[in-house]
């Protein structure tokens, strides 16, 4: 038995590794994804182009301004003299926040009337919009603050009150400068594998049984479940050699840090293999042409993505897509991915995630080993 | 020629009727996209898994804390006794936030001295991350307000200090609640047509290449200009129906306003088709089976998503990466649907996205008919 498996293990390498493009296919993909998603994949937020407005002309208006300008969160592209011509800035998308100082602001601060400054935003990319006003939050705070405190000294002689204030230590643990790159290079390496072992898997049964191959494998001695060991053995390797060479790629080429011990990783990622080979054999039972195995992408890769809290936190979703994302692999993986990674949690952490890997990938397995028979009689 | 392009035209859409798999695989993946994105896509951050140590006991820190659980933007998941709970609990993934409150809090606040609160953040989700501090120094920017007002009436009962506010008004436009179901479901629109057409396109033509069908056609006496036409002709009206299928189920499922025109839109969802159209046949020209015509999807779609503003915007992207985006055409048409959808602008503003994508697809269109002639000898 071990020989007949080693037969298939052998043709599927040579398969593998036959011409440069199947070799190209292999490395080429991982990376380009692996740098653009390292470079154009950010979520911060800086250098948001901004339109002024300032109808009140005082001395309190322009330091309010001065704020955003000096922020390099901010970047002032027009100083207009009406608030239509802001509010034609952002309809032209040439601004995407639009600052409006009425008239009598000054005046109203003096009084200790609440003095009121527009904020306008285009909110059609709404992350964008909620952090930009987080930042223009934080800078009328701080003019605030620094008005209350100018004010306190000047207009009280006598007993001093100063201004109290709680002031916030803000502590970023795992990724002190908030850097989105942290957060999608890890994630990266878990969405690459999922798609590359599960298509290579499903194609490479697909295509023999579309061409006739299959039939005549199967004339040989050899038994179904030997196929499929020789048949899911490379790829488990080849799944390895990805992760390998793309953790590798995003630790030198952008500076992620790996913090955790790589035997967790290596443990996390054979169970998660395990759950895309058994996924894409099951693709493989279900689809009779190269088409609808290309098709499975959307049905199942693409689900998988969006719910695997690879870019949305899964805490927001709806109850119903929460349950879902519980029998997703791709989960599970990524919190052993980034905690690898990032926190550098061991086992101790993990556990319960290499579980329901495990659980995932032995029940994945296990239902296609059962189908593939049957779709060999 | 016309009748010959007929001719076309009518088999291209009895294969498609035909096959039952086929106008599945035309209607069943956009709809599951839209509403996986339209349910699951949200960067918003609501209720926030917050543990809290309060070491000071004192009323001030109890509504410090009030003032987090009022605000239903954050959950408090667990209240620890010491810093190793707390510690424990942003490890485990438990909490995304954690609030410590030392000692002497309410005394400092109380002489008028600065308090401080710390925050330790999971910055693994480095979104969520600046999301949920934005969210707290606004309350903590609030609670500080509040105490300075309580605090100056009680201790001065003479001449009243002055309280500086400046009340923010915000304004986002286009998308009031910063909705991100509204950000996405414009952008699916785009993203999705993109997908489905190049591919059909690229699939039609290889798949025929690789069973040799192709070579039959081209023995008749049809010239290649008419059989491009013919075939792509079908293909347009797949990727127009597609558009409206898709508008029409995100306004009425998800509530997604279209406030524009639905005759610019068509013009630039036209434009956009001229442009997928020939790059699905560029493809077709570059690749010599199934396989490769997908494995296309990694080096050609993938970028031209990261690369468009679907998820993270393009103005923080490095500037090769935004240089980049403008021979994108998905860049373009995602101003245009967003535009159309929720500005409701018109030519007036989107005539440059227009040039741009018929440029794009005049050029690829060019290319492509060279090439595809080439192809054939």
């Amino acid at each position: 038995m071990p020989e007949r498996i080693l037969q298939v293990v052998i043709k599927e390498f040579l398969e593998l590794w036959r011409d440069r493009w199947s070799r190209f296919r292999l490395l080429v993909p991982p990376i380009i994804q692996m740098l653009i998603f390292g470079y154009a994949a950010t979520f911060e937020v800086f250098g948001v182009s901004t339109a002024v407005v300032d109808l009140d002309h005082s001395q309190e208006s322009r330091e309010l301004v001065a704020g955003f300008g000096s922020s390099e969160r901010f970047h002032v592209v027009e100083v207009a003299t009406t608030s239509q011509a802001v509010e034609a800035a952002i309809e032209q998308s040439d601004a995407t926040v639009a600052l409006v100082v009425h008239a009598g602001f000054a005046e109203k601060l003096r009084k200790g009337q609440p003095a009121p400054v527009q904020v306008l935003v285009d909110g059609t990319n709404s992350n964008t919009a909620l952090i930009a006003l987080s930042y223009v939050g934080e800078i009328v705070q701080r003019f605030s603050a620094a008005y209350q405190l100018d004010l306190a000294e000047r207009v009280l002689p006598g007993p001093k009150t100063a201004p109290v204030e709680v002031t916030l230590e803000a502590r970023p643990w795992y990724n002190p400068d908030l850097n989105s790159r942290w957060f999608f290079v890890p994630g990266v390496i878990g969405t690459l594998t999922l798609t590359i072992v599960v298509n290579l898997t499903a194609f490479a049964i697909v295509r023999e049984r579309e061409v006739g191959t299959l039939e005549q494998i199967m004339v040989t001695p050899i038994r179904p479940l030997e196929f499929v060991l020789g048949k899911t053995a490379p790829f488990f390797l080849v799944g390895l050699g990805e992760v390998m060479l793309i953790a590798l790629t995003g630790t030198i080429w952008f500076g992620v840090p790996f913090v955790g011990n790589p035997l967790v990783l290596l443990l996390g990622t054979s169970l998660f293999l395990l759950s895309t080979l058994g996924l894409g054999l099951l693709i493989s039972t279900i689809c009779t042409t190269q088409q609808q195995a290309f098709a499975s992408n959307f049905f199942v890769v693409n689900p998988l993505f969006t719910l695997s809290g690879f870019s949305f936190p899964i805490s927001s979703m709806p109850g119903a897509l929460q349950a879902i994302t519980y029998v997703n692999p791709l989960r599970y993986y990524l919190i052993i991915i980034r905690g690898t990674f990032l926190k550098g949690v061991g086992l101790d952490v993990l556990w319960p995630d290499m579980l329901a890997l495990a659980a995932l990938g032995i029940g994945l397995l296990g239902l296609s080993v059962v189908r593939f028979r049957k779709s060999l009689d | 020629m016309l009748g010959r392009i007929l001719q076309i035209l009518i088999k291209e859409l009895l294969e498609l009727s035909r096959d039952r798999w086929g106008r599945f695989s035309l209607l069943a993946p956009p709809i599951i996209q839209l509403l996986l994105f339209g349910y699951a896509a949200t960067f918003e951050v609501n209720a926030v898994t917050t543990a809290v140590l309060d070491l000071d006991h004192s009323q001030e820190s109890r509504e410090l804390v009030s003032a987090f659980t009022g605000s239903g933007r954050f959950r408090i998941i667990r209240v620890a006794a010491d810093e190793a709970g707390i510690t424990d609990a942003i490890e485990r993934g438990d909490a995304a936030v954690a609030l410590v409150i030392h000692p002497g809090f309410a005394q400092r606040l109380r002489k008028g001295q600065k308090a401080p609160l710390q925050v330790l953040v999971d910055g693994t989700n480095s979104n969520t991350a600046l999301l949920a501090l934005g969210y707290v120094g606004q309350i903590v920017g609030t609670y500080s307000t509040a105490h300075m007002i309580d605090l100056a009436n009680r201790v001065l009962p003479g001449p009243r200090t002055q309280l500086v506010e400046v009340r923010l008004e915000e304004r986002p436009w286009f998308n009031p609640g910063l909705d991100s179901r509204w950000f996405f479901v414009p952008g699916i629109v785009g993203t999705v047509t993109l997908v489905s057409v190049v591919n059909l396109t690229a699939f039609a033509i290889v798949r025929e290449r690789e069973v040799g069908t192709l070579e039959q056609i081209m023995v008749t006496p049809i010239r290649p200009f008419e059989l491009l036409i013919g075939k792509t002709l079908p293909l347009y009206l797949i990727g127009i129906g597609q558009v409206f299928m898709l508008l029409v189920t995100g306004m009425i499922w998800f509530g997604v306003p279209f406030v524009g025109d639905p005759f610019v839109l068509f013009v630039g969802t036209s434009l956009f088709l001229l442009t997928s159209i020939s790059l699905g046949l560029l493809i077709s020209t570059v690749c010599t089976t199934q396989q490769q015509a997908f494995a296309s999807n990694f080096f050609v779609i993938n970028p031209i998503f990261m690369l468009s503003g679907f998820t993270t915007p393009i103005t923080t992207m490095p500037a090769a990466m935004q240089a980049l985006t403008y021979v994108n055409p998905l860049s373009y048409y995602l101003v245009i649907t967003r535009g159309t959808f929720l500005k409701g602008v018109g030519f007036g503003v989107l005539w440059p996205d227009m040039l741009a994508l018929a440029a794009l697809g005049l050029g690829l269109l060019g290319l492509t008919i060279l090439r595809f002639r080439k192809s054939l000898d």
